[in-house]
Parts: C-alpha cells; sequence; structure tokens
C-alpha cells in the first residue's frame, strides 16, 4: 500500500530526507520515530504530492511518485492526512469546518451530512458541533481533525504527531481511535515521537534521521535483544561469576529472588550474550555442567526506546 | 471545480471578512463616500460656479474652461455643465473602490490561512491549484464588485436627485460611465485581486501582506483608473477596449499566479 524506494529531499543544498526505502502493506500501521528535523513531515508531505521529491520513488494507494496534477489529485482523494496542528477555522462551527473540508475531498451533501453526523457522534463531540472551533479544547480540536483524515474513507491515512500536546486522557481517546482505524484495515503511516504509543499501536517501526536507521516488524525488532535471564535454584552467585569467564558471555549478575520465603531460595543470573540466538544452548550446557539447577530460561526483549536511542546516537555518531 | 466549491468559499470568506478588522472598515467606508461624493459635489455646485465666473481662484477657473471645451459636453447652464461633468467624473471612484476592495481582501486570502494553519489541509484535498486560486479570486471579486454595482447605482440615483434639485434637470449617466461600470469595474477588481493573490502567497505574515498590498493599490489604482478608466469614462468604445485589455491581463495574471503557486514554498516557509 505505501512502497518507498530511495527517496531523497534536499532544501537548499541541506538534505532533509535520504535515500529513505521502506514498504508499509495494506492494513498494517507503521510508525515513523524520529527526533525533531529527521524528515518525518517532510515524508509526509512527499509521499502526499504535496512537495515534489528530489530523488527515487514511491507508491502510495496505487499512485505512482512523482505524481502529475492529474494523479496528485487522485492520490489526494486517496489518502487522509492529519496535521500536527489541527488546521480549522476558528470562527465556524466545529460541524460547519467539516462539511466545508468534506466537500473539498467530493463527498456529496447526503454522504456528508451522514459520515458528519456518525464520526462526531463516534468521537463525542455532537454536543458541541454547533460552537465555534475557536472555543474547543485542544483535545477535542484533535478529534476534529482526525475526523477529517477519514472522512472522506481513505485507504491510507498519515497521522502527524496525532498526539502531540494532549493531556494523558486526551492522548489515550485518539491512541484508541487510531487502534480502531488499524482494526478496520487502514493503512496507517504514523508520525510520533511517542515511543509508547508506537509500541502501543504499530505493527511496523522505523527509526530515521535523514534515512531509514532500523525498519522492521515491532514484534522482531524487540526480540533482537541481547539478555538472558536464567532462574536457578539456590544460591548461584559463584556461578555468576563463572560465567564470567565464557568468551561469549559479555556481562554476568547474580540476583536473589525477591520474596525467598514464598519460591525457595531462588537467583536469577542475568547475562548479556553476543548473540542471543546463537549462544543460549551453550550458555546452558555451561550453566549445568558448573551444577546450576536450571529452573527457567527467559530471552530478554530490547525496548523500543533502547532500539530508538541505540539507532539515534550511531547516526549522529 | 463545481459550483458548489466556489460558492462555498466565497461564503467562508465573507465571513472572515465580517470577522476581519484590518479589511471591513473599506467595506464600509467606500460605499459611504461613493453615496455622498455626488451630494456633497452637489452642494458645493453653486459656490464652485460663482467662484468660476468671478475668475478669483485659479483652480475653479481651470475647471470651468475644462467644462467649457469637454467635447461630451453640450448645451445648457454653466451650473448644467459643471453638474454633468462632475457626475461623469466621479466615477473614477466607483473604479477606485473595486480594485482597492478586491486587492486587500485577496491579500489576505491565502496568508490567513497560513496563520491559521488552514493551507497544509486543503492542500491536502483533491483541489487543485488552479481550483483554489479560482475559489480565493471569486471570493475577492464578488463582493467588491457586488459592492461597488450597489454603491454605484446609490451614487447615481442620488445625483439624479441632487441634479433635479440643483439644476432642474436630470443628469443620467452617460454611455461610457456605463460601460465603465458594467464591464471595467469586474476586470478591474480580477486584476486588483490577482495581484493581491500574489503577494497573499508570497507573504508569511498577515501585517506585511496588507502593508505591502497598501503600497500596491496606489500605483495600480493610478495606472489602472487613469489609464483606462479616464478614456473610458469619455468615451465607450475606449472602455470596450480597456475592458479586452484588462481582461486578457487578468487571464495572463492568473496562469502566471498558478504557475507560480509552489506548494512547497508555502508549506515550507511559513513561519
Amino acid at each position: 500500500m505505501i512502497r518507498v524506494e530511495n527517496l531523497s529531499r534536499s532544501f537548499d543544498g541541506r538534505p532533509a530526507v535520504e535515500g529513505l526505502s521502506f514498504a508499509v502493506p495494506e492494513g498494517a500501521l507503521c510508525a515513523l520515530l524520529g527526533p525533531n528535523g529527521a524528515g518525518k513531515t517532510t515524508t509526509i508531505r512527499m509521499l502526499l504530492g504535496l512537495i515534489p521529491v528530489s530523488s527515487g520513488s514511491a507508491e502510495v494507494a496505487g499512485v505512482a511518485l512523482p505524481a502529475s496534477e492529474e494523479t496528485g489529485a487522485v492520490l489526494r482523494a486517496r489518502v487522509g492526512l492529519l496535521t500536527e496542528a489541527p488546521g480549522f477555522y476558528d470562527k465556524i462551527s466545529g460541524r460547519a469546518n467539516l462539511e466545508l473540508f468534506g466537500r473539498l475531498y467530493g463527498l456529496d451533501e447526503s454522504a456528508l451530512g451522514s459520515r458528519v453526523e456518525h464520526w462526531l457522534r463516534r468521537l463525542e463531540l455532537w454536543d458541541a458541533r454547533e460552537r465555534p472551533f475557536g472555543t474547543w479544547s485542544k483535545g477535542m480540536k484533535q478529534r476534529l481533525a482526525l475526523i477529517r483524515a477519514v472522512l472522506h474513507e481513505p485507504r491510507v491515512i498519515f497521522l502527524d504527531e496525532p498526539t502531540s500536546g494532549l493531556d494523558p486522557a486526551g492522548a489515550r481517546e485518539v491512541r484508541t481511535l487510531i487502534a480502531g482505524l488499524r482494526a478496520e484495515g487502514r493503512t496507517i503511516l504514523l508520525c510520533t515521537h511517542n515511543l509508547s504509543e508506537a509500541e502501543e499501536l504499530a505493527d511496523l517501526i522505523g527509526v530515521m534521521r535523514q534515512r531509514m536507521l532500523v525498519f522492521g516488524p515491532r514484534v522482531a525488532l524487540a526480540a533482537g535483544g541481547t539478555r538472558l535471564e536464567i532462574e536457578l535454584a539456590g544460591d548461584a552467585g559463584p556461578l555468576a561469576e563463572a560465567l564470567k569467564s565464557v568468551s561469549v558471555v559479555s556481562s554476568s549478575r547474580a540476583e536473589r529472588a525477591s520474596s525467598p520465603a514464598q519460591r525457595g531460595d531462588l537467583t536469577t543470573l542475568h547475562l548479556t550474550l553476543d548473540d542471543l540466538e546463537r549462544d543460549t544452548p551453550q550458555v546452558i550446557r555451561e550453566v549445568v555442567r558448573l551444577g546450576g539447577e536450571v529452573l527457567a530460561v527467559r530471552r530478554v526483549g530490547i525496548s523500543l526506546e533502547e532500539i530508538y536511542l541505540r539507532a539515534v546516537g550511531e547516526a549522529a555518531a | 471545480m463545481t459550483r458548489d466549491i466556489l460558492l462555498l468559499f466565497l461564503r467562508k470568506e465573507l465571513s472572515d471578512l465580517r470577522s476581519n478588522h484590518q479589511v471591513w472598515p473599506a467595506y464600509v467606508l467606500l460605499p459611504i463616500v461613493a453615496v455622498a461624493l455626488p451630494l456633497i459635489i452637489l452642494i458645493a455646485l453653486p459656490a464652485l460656479t460663482d467662484a468660476a465666473r468671478a475668475g478669483h481662484d485659479a483652480g475653479a477657473r481651470m475647471i470651468l474652461e475644462t467644462v467649457l471645451n469637454d467635447p461630451g459636453i453640450k448645451g445648457g447652464t454653466i451650473e448644467e455643465r459643471f453638474a454633468r461633468v462632475l457626475l461623469r467624473d466621479i466615477e473614477m471612484f466607483y473604479l477606485v473602490m473595486p480594485v482597492i476592495l478586491a486587492s486587500s481582501a485577496a491579500a489576505l486570502a491565502l496568508v490567513r490561512e497560513k496563520e491559521q494553519r488552514t493551507l497544509e489541509p486543503i492542500l491536502a484535498t483533491p483541489l487543485r491549484d488552479g481550483d483554489l486560486l479560482l475559489a480565493k479570486l471569486i471570493a475577492a471579486v464578488v463582493p467588491a464588485v457586488l459592492l461597488t454595482w450597489v454603491a454605484a447605482l446609490t451614487g447615481i440615483v442620488a445625483g439624479l436627485l441632487g441634479g433635479w434639485w440643483r439644476v432642474g434637470v436630470l443628469i443620467l449617466p452617460t454611455a461610457g460611465n456605463v460601460v465603465a461600470l458594467l464591464l471595467l469595474v469586474p476586470v478591474m477588481a480580477a486584476v486588483a485581486a490577482l495581484a493581491g493573490l500574489r503577494v497573499s502567497a508570497r507573504f508569511t505574515d498577515v501585517p506585511g501582506a496588507m502593508q505591502f498590498t497598501g503600497l500596491l493599490v496606489m500605483p495600480l489604482c493610478l495606472v489602472l483608473v487613469a489609464l483606462i478608466g479616464r478614456p473610458a469614462m469619455m468615451s465607450p468604445v475606449a472602455g470596450l477596449g480597456g475592458t479586452a485589455f484588462l481582461a486578457l491581463l487578468a487571464l495572463w495574471l492568473f496562469r502566471r499566479n498558478v504557475r507560480k503557486f509552489k506548494r512547497e514554498e508555502i508549506l515550507t516557509k511559513w513561519r
């Protein structure tokens, strides 16, 4: 549904996006992470045909980029956009704002009226519909902007910082709605700084800083950790020390169980290995050989925060 | 683009105008002046003709000579000829009106969208650049033209009644006046609005756009009204020629505006 190949864009000779490649299949939600100025918004604008690409190509909702004026209009009809600022007219009512944008998306009056009512009710904005938009709270404004992004029932939705500046309750409401849209099978590209939001919602995660630093399924990325936890009976302090001499073990630490009265005399070994997949069997064998009584073995996934900080840190270096 | 979309923008722009304190005073003041001007001139007519006859005032003497030598005005008393010339030439104000109103409304049309952050969502819709600019153009031109026509009609009626009261004759608009009002007013408004739209696309803040448009309006009025409006008052043929020229100019400006309308510039260079 979204396919990006070697996409680049420079402003006055300064690269904003460089050789970006990724693909988001139909019905998936991809979170694009990156620090300020990483090129996330520029990427969305390029993929919507709002700004031209310097080089590379892309395909969004069946429309190839770079787009002509004709195909650009087709592309924009198939894609919904939530901009960082809600971008509505303060003096007119929420409903009038929605109707105005709905007409610009080519919706006829009868379809528009029913869709506006459906969405305003679904997002609990119906009671405020006739109040001027300028008097609405930030959360309400953001929800209205989200309605605008989906009012024309696009196949692809771009969300640029959808929960930026919202209080926790407002952010939760917006996240619930995004999850609902994903469940309806829409393809969503979500640009965010909020890692927990990405972790909660995304199927795919990309970390970018001008170029794509890390990209893949959230589950696979999270499984790419290097830590192993082994639960042992008895005191495994000496064992932890002995394991430090094993070449594939980068670090080893023993931790007594927090409630020994309930669980007996237990120790958890925290190990960091060079390659979790390759080295786990060897380490288990070594633990058993050294007399350890293994009760459980757990691979510890890497957090998105670690993935993000590592990728961005390496790119900065 | 559908008629509905044009009406949609027209309604929105009118609602914007009502709440815009930088623009709506002009929409109130200019029509008042347009109606009051013929009455003021007719009230001052005896004093003006007396001064001209007495020959003390060089300015009044010059006006008298102009009136007596005007090829378009023949016969009648000095007062009547004075009244006819002044009422005919007063119509130039009706040509200044649409230029000021349309250019100032258009100058705000895009820059206000930028300030309200509504332009990106609009650009993200299937609306094309030409459609957006046409909608903005019509939204600036239609109110300016309608208001000018209403003010002019009221002014003409005031002139008719005032003329009857002052010199005892009904002074009807000349053929040049009619051509200028019906044809020149819309094309002048269009040219002025297109100049305003260009300013609006370039600027990132409302005060800057308004100041620049203020500077632009003066030479624009001078060129449009003095070079095209004045000859049109004297001759309907000149008015038709001027209309054709301005219509072509407006078409060229519109195409140029569409060509120069850079979504990227607008999206990446606003504050």
